[in-house]
């Protein structure tokens, strides 16, 4: 509600300046058409004293908002009101322009700007209906006049709460982004705590052997999982860009598989959502390749990297290769292997995915365009 | 150079870590001459022990340890820092190595890990994982790329590696061992091993460049003796 108040707070002391403004305006058109002429000119310089007076104590009183009740605004609107319906008796009943003229559009903003559009109306209607029963012949200027109030009250009040409604959800974000960040400093002195000891779980566990073995094995998947995880937080994004997808993260996520190394650039690196959720669904199906031919846990790599035009991804093992003919001989038989399956999905990319398969190990690079 | 020469200092802000590192590189008869807990011990005992190679965690308090690797590096080039992390944070890692760093390690690395990559950054190698060949891999392709954000100003002010440089840190970054490499590129491991290094060196001769260039721009080259980093 701060934001609220604060642009509540801007827009008064713009009223403020506006205020004096029209009034030089008004006191200057009534001083150089001479209040002399009026019928009563001693009550006109009464009138546009008390203008100046009420200039000065609105531009007090509305500057703090514990003084910005409803009486406050009330009597700004009555005084308002008071030099329109004075006019007539002191200048003359055939008078051209008020005495107050345009300064009465200081009230009518006070009342848009603290009771949003509908104080606008009230105080747009209020003021041009009396405007106008006050004069024996309304001509077209006053009807202009009459229009303006009635839309430009309405107009700043609603103005005046969407701008209020922004300040407020912006400075949510901002305490959210604020917290947020607090949040996974701690997070991350937590974090490498908690891998130090994993670690060295791991390390002196595999030393004793038997059951201390075991428990540097379970150390060793928690302390990838947490790595992994770690590595997904930090590519949560604030800013908002939509529909795009860190590969680099998703792709640092395999590496929790048993045996699995990742590679990748420091940084994010962003691809189009459908086209990341495919690239990982086919390195995935790589993987499951390497854990059924080479066998389960073997070791494989992975290695992202990221070039203006594309990005590029190996997955290679070190298993003995695949056969030679055998991706042939199942074309033959009319299966569609996983290398094809592999290929028709990088090629549905607009990529290109190469196999190199020889006795030291298989190698897929994929290259998608971006 | 036998192991009772390969003079250690290991620095780690966790007790356990620093006495079981310490532990295990004094079992294997290597000399820890000095031991420190967070940065400013670091840098206070560096230059009377003057080790040959610094074990050094990245996440410590006092000045980090990208900072302590600058600064002890700055002190004796001949010293060799050799990254062991827990937490893996790759810009970390990135900057260390940028910053002279010739080794990173996994802290779940076993202790036969651990000796070996001491050992070979004592004697001048460079010790990489898979993972930190990615990002310096990534690191150049940026530097290169302007579309990626690199600065696409006048290509001498990049650092710029060879087709074999480029081809044997792909392979390492897809986890082949320097020997594997050797024999399928037919080279020898020596060789393997320069073009690595050589691909570090670049790395760090291009991040001093741009520290210098920073400086005189700023205008702090009056005062870089209180502005180091």
């Amino acid at each position: 509600m701060r934001a609220a108040l604060a642009v509540e707070d801007q827009l008064f002391r713009a009223i403020a300046v506006l205020r004096v403004v029209v009034l030089a305006y008004a006191v200057v058109g009534n001083l150089v058409r001479g209040v002399g002429d009026f019928d009563h000119p001693a009550a006109g310089y009464v009138l546009l004293a008390v203008m100046v007076g009420w200039t000065g104590l609105t531009t007090w009183a509305y500057a703090d908002a514990v003084r910005r009740g409803v009486a406050l605004l009330v009597a700004d609107l009555a005084v308002a009101l008071a030099l329109l319906v004075a006019t007539p008796v002191v200048k003359s009943p055939d008078f051209d322009a008020s005495v107050p003229g345009f300064w009465v559009m200081a009230a009518l903003l006070a009342w848009a700007v603290r009771f949003r559009w509908v104080g606008g109306l009230v105080a747009g209607v209020v003021l041009g209906a009396v405007d106008i029963l006050l004069r024996d012949a309304p001509d077209g200027t006053d009807v202009g006049n009459l229009f303006l109030l009635l839309l430009g009250g309405p107009v700043v009040g609603y103005m005046c709460g969407s701008l209020q409604q922004m300040a407020t959800e912006r400075d949510l974000a901002e305490r959210a982004a604020a917290a947020a960040a607090e949040r996974a400093r701690l997070a991350r002195v937590v974090h490498d705590g908690v891998l130090q000891v994993l670690a060295l779980v791991q390390r002196r566990g595999g030393e004793l052997g038997g059951q201390g073995a075991d428990l540097a094995r379970l150390a060793g998947e928690q302390e990838s999982a947490l790595r992994s995880l770690i590595r997904a937080q930090d590519s949560v994004r604030t800013d908002g860009a939509e529909g795009a997808v860190d590969v680099a993260a998703a792709l640092g996520r395999l590496g929790l598989r048993p045996g699995v190394d990742v590679a990748v650039p420091g940084g994010a690196v962003e691809l189009p959502a459908d086209v990341a959720s495919e690239l990982l669904a086919v390195v995935t199906a790589c993987l499951d390749n390497v854990e059924r031919h080479v066998g389960e846990g073997a070791p494989a790599w992975v290695l992202l990297e990221s070039f203006g035009d594309r990005v590029e991804v190996s997955v290679r093992d070190e298993g003995p290769g695949i056969p030679e003919g055998r991706l042939a001989a199942a074309e033959s038989e009319g299966r569609l292997g996983v290398s094809q399956s592999i290929r028709g999905r990088i090629e549905d990319l607009g990529g290109e995915a190469r196999l190199t398969s020889a006795s030291y190990g298989t190698e897929w690079e994929l290259v998608v365009p971006r | 150079m036998t192991d009772e020469q390969i003079r250690v200092m290991v620095v780690d802000d966790h007790p356990m870590w620093r006495d079981a590192v310490e532990r295990d590189l004094q079992a294997a008869g290597l000399d820890v001459v000095a031991v420190a807990a967070d940065g400013h011990q670091a840098l206070a005992r560096f230059p009377a022990a003057r080790p040959q190679v610094v074990v050094l965690d990245l996440q410590i308090p006092g000045p980090n340890g990208v900072e302590v690797t600058a600064a002890v590096l700055k002190d004796d080039p001949s010293a060799r820092v050799l990254i062991l992390s827990a937490s893996g944070e790759q810009e970390d890692v990135l900057e260390a190595v940028k910053a002279g760093a010739t080794g990173y390690l996994i802290k779940s690395a076993s202790r036969e890990e651990l000796l070996d990559a001491v050992r070979r950054v004592a004697r001048g190698d460079s010790v990489f994982t898979p993972g930190l060949a990615g990002l310096v891999l990534g690191e150049f392709r940026r530097l290169s790329d302007p579309l990626a954000g690199g600065s696409g100003e006048a290509s001498s002010l990049h650092p710029e590696l060879t087709d074999r440089e480029t081809e044997i840190l792909k392979m390492v970054a897809k986890g082949l061992s320097y020997k594997q490499i050797a024999e399928r590129l037919v080279l020898s491991h020596r060789t393997v091993q320069n073009h690595v290094q050589n691909t570090l060196r670049k790395l760090q001769m291009h991040n001093r460049v741009e520290l210098t260039r920073y400086v005189i721009e700023q205008g702090l080259d009056e005062d870089d003796e209180d502005d180091e980093g």
